[in-house]
């Protein structure tokens, strides 16, 4: 046999196993999904100040999410989304941090009706007045961007103490083992979570592709 | 379970040196036993990735068995308490200021050592499962020839430095074996330096696996120097140009042995997702596909027994905790043993094996060598930051290294410091920081909550954060110009960096082991050089410094730099070496094996692992360990 059959046939057999791979992940990230979506059920919402708003509080937290992290909406959650994480996120929050969760939504729906447009400026703004707010928001961007849970109460002590002269360890909880390897921060990073990567032998030679090829772009490939 | 009559040689431990020997001697169709005291191999790796995923800490021991984890991934001490652990073993997350608290560390640290100095944490671990050390990052460098000969090359170094019974000549072939074996990637142009000879027409079984923008960086920053930049370092001749060069690696640059190329999952340590990288199960499970190899896991070793007259091994006794209801006891016989466990494990059996108090000083212990010259790479890391103005370097990409600084680990400098080794991370700040929470994570949190543990965020250490594009600009820019560098330093064999028994006991009853350990001022020196090296690489790269110690960091030692006091400290390399040394068999109370690893005590008896290095060198060790391994399997194979 020739090297050059062996090599097609090791390629062939690599392939394959891929394409199993592939198809556990997404079947193990469906079946996720589908639980969460039944998980939904059971949540509420005080959304009685904006009882009559248009925007659910899906779409409330999609955009409040996307001004936060500076990632578009589209990118964060997907039209056709078999991650799902968008879901596990506003569960997650619901069940951790409900009444500072609701104020941030209202803040959102409530200038999303006033001005899409400014939006994103103008909720920021808002809910950098008040600590519940504030702090729970950079518990958001975190989550988004690293998969882990950093609670707002010790993101608040942090900032409580940035002038201690041994830097204070903060305690998280990874979300999830998908929350991790879908991180933004890597992206942001023109990288890849270490661990989870879809690029190819050698890449790490060359340049990344632009930054807007990972975060803004729809075809998200970095190669 | 085959008859004990039946089993040519009984291997404990099936990591790289075990699972080789078993994989040659079963090639040979001999009866092969091996007692793992850990788990078995799993038949995917998906639990172990999912562990790794969800961990809070991303530590080497993050993705296996038994899990340091909660449900949530966060460390359990109660999963880890290291009295009710059937096999213990030691992880990095209790090297904190627990560091000598036997209740938390499975290692038994003692504050004072035998000569009086006060003794610093041991900082290296290791797992205790099928295949062994699996965390490793894939580096097959060679020793230089001078490695095994410090006493003649350098009359001047510390006394206990010493010859190896065997030099590079001898071990060159098994090199070669080793290098095909674990399938490693380098260029042989490349890897001739400092003595390191190939056969003429000898090539590395794969190309080399290309250097990071990161690593030419580093090379461009090192051309070009002015003699009086590296009279410090002490060769015979201020290098003007200090090369930088790939690094040898068990990581497929094409597909190999069915396994695929690697596609640079930046995850060498702990765990590669496609087993780009070599690791001793796939050797352990080729072994087990042989008919005449069985491996028993979660059967721990306790104790090796001596026949009447003391010369030779008759058996060992062993507990299996895993396969029933109950701790089973039993015993093996063979015609030959092999103790494989590690260079803490392995010493810790021989001593436990006292042989109802016919061997007090334990087996294969006649020189009262055994667990002494305790060894690691001290790893000095320093870490940095380019200007914004400055291309980046896209970090956190490709293997975790690629490529290092080789070329200074010998030269007369020997006679008076330690030789250091140099990595290049392709990482970025993601495991130095690993105290303050590891980036990504460190930096992020910085820029989201306004706050500047990094260092990176001075102007915004107001609380106020950042959201939106703004913190996505500001991101970008500082993690893809993170760099850092690590010099692994070669460590004194000091007789009294020990490895004994502890009054503290493990869930079998059994003693922990027992360390004391501290850095020699000659390694110090080699630390202080490093960090020579290091600002003169900052300098030129112009970047700027980020190195921090921890004021709490146990490791952490003050020295003298041009009148200035530095603050220095080390992390573990994961090399665990020295502990049943090898030396002339003319001279057996010197050391514990000869160059076969043979013990000098009892004749069918092997002792195998970096444990038998009588000097450290600088390079990673698995090489020639792997190669040492073949070696003595070949003697084995005769002899059975």
């Amino acid at each position: 046999m020739s090297d050059l059959t062996r090599r097609e046939r090791a390629q062939q057999a690599q392939s394959a196993a891929e394409d199993d791979h592939a198809s556990r992940l997404t079947r193990r990230t469906m079946l996720a999904g589908v639980a969460a979506t039944t998980a939904i059920v059971t949540v509420s919402v005080d959304t009685s100040s904006v009882a009559q708003s248009p925007i659910s509080d899906m779409e409330a937290f999609t955009q409040l999410s996307a001004a936060l992290t500076g990632i578009p909406a589209g990118k964060l959650a997907p039209a056709t989304d078999s991650i799902g994480l968008r879901q596990d996120y506003f569960n997650w929050l619901n069940e951790k941090e409900p009444t500072a969760f609701a104020s941030l939504l209202n803040i959102a729906k409530t200038r999303i009706t006033e001005n899409k447009d400014t939006a994103p400026q103008t909720m920021i703004d808002e809910l950098r007045i008040n600590d519940n707010t504030n702090f729970l928001a950079r518990s958001i961007v975190l989550m988004w961007y690293l998969g882990s849970w950093y609670s707002p109460a010790n993101l608040k002590r942090l900032v409580d103490e940035k002038s201690s002269r041994v830097p204070v360890f903060v305690p998280h909880t990874v979300i999830s083992p998908k929350a991790y390897t879908q991180g933004w921060a890597w992206r942001i990073a023109q990288a890849h979570p270490m661990g989870y990567s879809d690029m190819q032998f050698g890449y790490w030679a060359r340049e990344p592709a632009p930054i807007e090829d990972f975060i803004s772009r729809t075809a998200a490939k970095g190669t | 379970m085959m008859a004990d009559e039946n089993v040519d040689v009984v291997i404990v431990g099936s990591g790289f040196a075990g699972a080789l020997i078993a994989n040659e001697l079963a090639k040979l169709g001999k009866r092969v036993v091996i007692l793992e005291a850990g788990d078995g191999i799993p038949t995917d790796i998906n639990k172990y990735m999912e562990r790794f995923y969800k961990a809070a800490a991303k530590v080497p021991e993050s993705p296996y068995t038994p899990t340091l984890f909660d449900k949530d991934g966060q460390f359990s001490p109660e999963a880890n308490d290291p009295s009710r652990m059937p096999a213990g073993r030691p992880t990095v997350l209790t090297i904190t200021e627990d560091w000598a608290n036997p209740q938390k560390s499975y290692l038994v640290h003692d504050k004072k050592k035998d000569d009086g100095q006060l003794a610093t944490p041991f900082a290296s671990t290791y797992d205790r499962i099928a295949g062994g050390t699996s965390h490793w990052l894939g580096t097959c460098l060679r020793f230089v020839p001078a490695d095994f000969e410090m006493r003649k090359r350098y009359p001047n170094c510390p006394k206990e430095f010493v010859n190896w019974p065997i030099n590079y000549n001898e071990v060159e072939r098994h090199y070669r074996k080793a290098e095909e074996e674990l399938g490693v990637s380098a260029d042989i142009v490349e890897q001739k330096y400092l003595g390191i000879t190939f056969p003429p027409d000898y090539r590395y079984p794969m190309p080399r696996i290309p250097e990071s923008l990161t690593d030419r960086a580093v090379r461009r920053a090192l051309q070009n120097l002015k003699p009086a930049e590296t009279w410090f370092l002490g060769m015979s001749r201020p290098p003007t140009d200090i090369p930088v060069r790939g690094v040898p690696a068990a990581r497929n640059s094409q597909p190999y042995r069915n396994r695929r190329a690697c596609a640079g999952n930046t995850n060498c340590i702990p765990i590669c997702p496609i087993q780009a990288k070599y690791d001793p199960t796939i050797t352990l499970n080729e072994a087990l596909n042989h008919k005449s190899v069985t491996m028993m896991k979660n059967t721990v070793a306790k104790e090796v027994i001596l026949d009447g007259d003391l010369r030779r091994v008759t058996q060992i006794d062993y507990i299996d905790y895993g396969t029933g209801p109950t701790q089973k006891t039993g015993s093996i016989k063979a015609k030959i043993f092999v103790i494989a466990a590690n260079a803490i494990e392995t010493p810790r059996l021989l001593l436990m094996s006292q042989n109802a108090g016919r061997k007090p000083e334990g087996v294969a212990n006649s020189s009262g060598m055994v667990g002494r010259h305790l060894m690691d790479h001290p790893y000095y890391v320093g870490w940095g930051l380019l200007p914004k103005e400055a291309k980046p370097l896209y970090p956190y990409r490709g293997p975790l290294i690629t490529s290092g600084i080789a070329d200074l680990c010998d030269g007369p400098f020997r006679n008076e410091r330690a030789a250091f080794r140099v990595d290049i991370g392709n990482e970025g700040w993601n495991f130095v920081v690993a105290g303050t929470g590891g980036d990504p994570d460190l930096t992020t949190i910085d820029f989201v909550n306004g706050v500047n543990r990094s260092g990176v965020n001075p102007d915004g250490n107001t609380g106020e954060g950042m959201f939106g594009k703004n913190l996505v600009d500001k991101l970008n820019e500082t993690i893809t110009r993170q760099f850092r560098v690590g010099f692994l330093v070669e460590q004194t064999p000091d007789p009294d960096n020990r490895v004994t028994l502890s009054n503290f006991r493990d869930g079998l009853g059994l003693p922990r082991p027992k360390i004391a350990y501290s850095l020699s001022p000659y390694t110090k020196r080699g630390i202080v050089a490093a960090k020579q090296l290091q600002d003169l690489l900052f300098t030129k790269m112009g970047a700027k410094d980020h190195t921090t110690v921890l004021p709490i960091d146990p490791t952490l030692f003050e020295e003298e730099i041009n009148g200035q006091r530095v603050q220095l400290n080390y992390v573990g390399a994961g090399h665990i070496m020295g502990t049943y040394r090898m030396g002339p068999k003319d001279k057996p109370k010197e050391s514990v094996v000869d160059s076969f690893q043979r013990s000098h005590d009892h004749d069918n008896l092997y002792l195998v692992g970096s444990g038998t290095f009588p000097t450290g060198a600088t390079a990673n060790p698995t090489l020639t360990l792997a190669a040492l391994a073949l070696r003595t399997a070949e003697q084995i194979a005769k002899r059975v």
